[in-house]
């Protein structure tokens, strides 16, 4: 995988067309949250004639301003790929195609993003909250929760007055399984 | 045999297989399986052993109007007391009537 600066993206990715690697495979987005505050678009092209060797480019991107050119001028069938990352992640593709994709015209948020809370959720009983054997949820326990819920404490039954959560700090308590306490 | 044998149709629980271990209901992305169990202590021990329960399964529904039949729970199953049917689930005029209750809880 090559580590490529935004600002260089469309021209390297011209540059592996131009050297062989002529079939665009797919182009995709990784949340690096909890690790760094990027997100990583990365983008593999193969080189049929080679026994389809491949190459991969990856470029990462601040969270709050996510945003790299379309290479949908070198590879047509990039676009799709692109338009899906682009409403999934919240990454804007300059010079791309703005329409949606997937979600609805009407649909706010950025789904795949790590500290998307699944919001509905955290109003319902989710029923793997007992433990085997357990009529009801006994309180008191490490308890387990459910991926893509957070921790209340964090998002939701938090004190107006404070400030926004940090996105890595939602995004580490909705992991799921048996949470540590916060530290205060 | 038709080509639909096994096909991704309906989920049956294998109730003797099943430990209550709520890994199922836990995978579940859809939220869509209910269980309950109770522990109850274990008869005809040696005396002066130390105590043991087991869990008994009381109550084991899925909500078919939530279930995307994914497999997932089929899947990460470790005593595979849930399996594929080639039969369809039951249709149902409410979203209650979609709940099947595969254990009851007694009565």
């Amino acid at each position: 995988m090559t580590e490529v600066a935004a600002e260089d993206w469309l021209a390297a990715v011209e540059a592996l067309k131009a050297d062989g690697f002529d079939y665009f495979d797919w182009l995709g987005c990784v949340d690096d949250i909890g690790r760094r505050d990027c997100l990583r678009v990365v983008l593999v092209v193969r080189n049929l004639s080679q026994r389809a060797e491949t190459r991969m480019l990856s470029c990462s991107l601040p969270r709050d301003e996510a945003s790299i050119d379309t290479v949908h001028g070198v590879f047509a069938g990039a676009a799709w790929h692109e338009r899906e990352v682009a409403e999934l992640f919240g990454v804007e593709f300059v010079g791309g195609d703005r329409r949606r994709l997937l979600l609805n015209p009407e649909f706010e948020g950025t789904p795949l993003r790590k500290d998307e809370v699944l919001a509905a959720r955290t109003g319902m009983n989710w029923p793997g909250a007992k433990e085997p054997g357990e009529y009801d949820v006994s309180p008191g326990r490490r308890r387990l929760v459910p991926p893509g819920v957070p921790d209340p404490a964090v998002w939701g039954d938090r004190d107006a007055s404070q400030p926004a959560p940090d996105p890595a700090e939602v995004a580490q308590s909705a992991v799921g399984g048996r949470p540590r306490r916060r530290r205060r | 045999m038709s080509s639909l044998e096994g096909s991704h149709r309906w989920i049956r629980l294998i109730e003797p297989a099943c430990t209550s271990c709520m890994i199922c209901v836990r995978e579940c992305p859809t939220w869509c399986i209910s269980l309950d169990s109770h522990a109850e202590p274990v008869g005809g021990l040696p005396s002066g052993a130390r105590e043991r329960t087991r869990n008994v399964l009381d109550r084991f529904a899925i909500d078919w109007s939530l279930c995307m039949y994914c497999g997932i729970c089929i899947e990460e199953c470790p005593y595979d007391a849930l399996e594929w049917v080639g039969e369809l689930t039951q249709p149902g005029f409410t979203s209650e009537a979609l709940v099947e209750e595969m254990v009851r809880p007694p009565s």
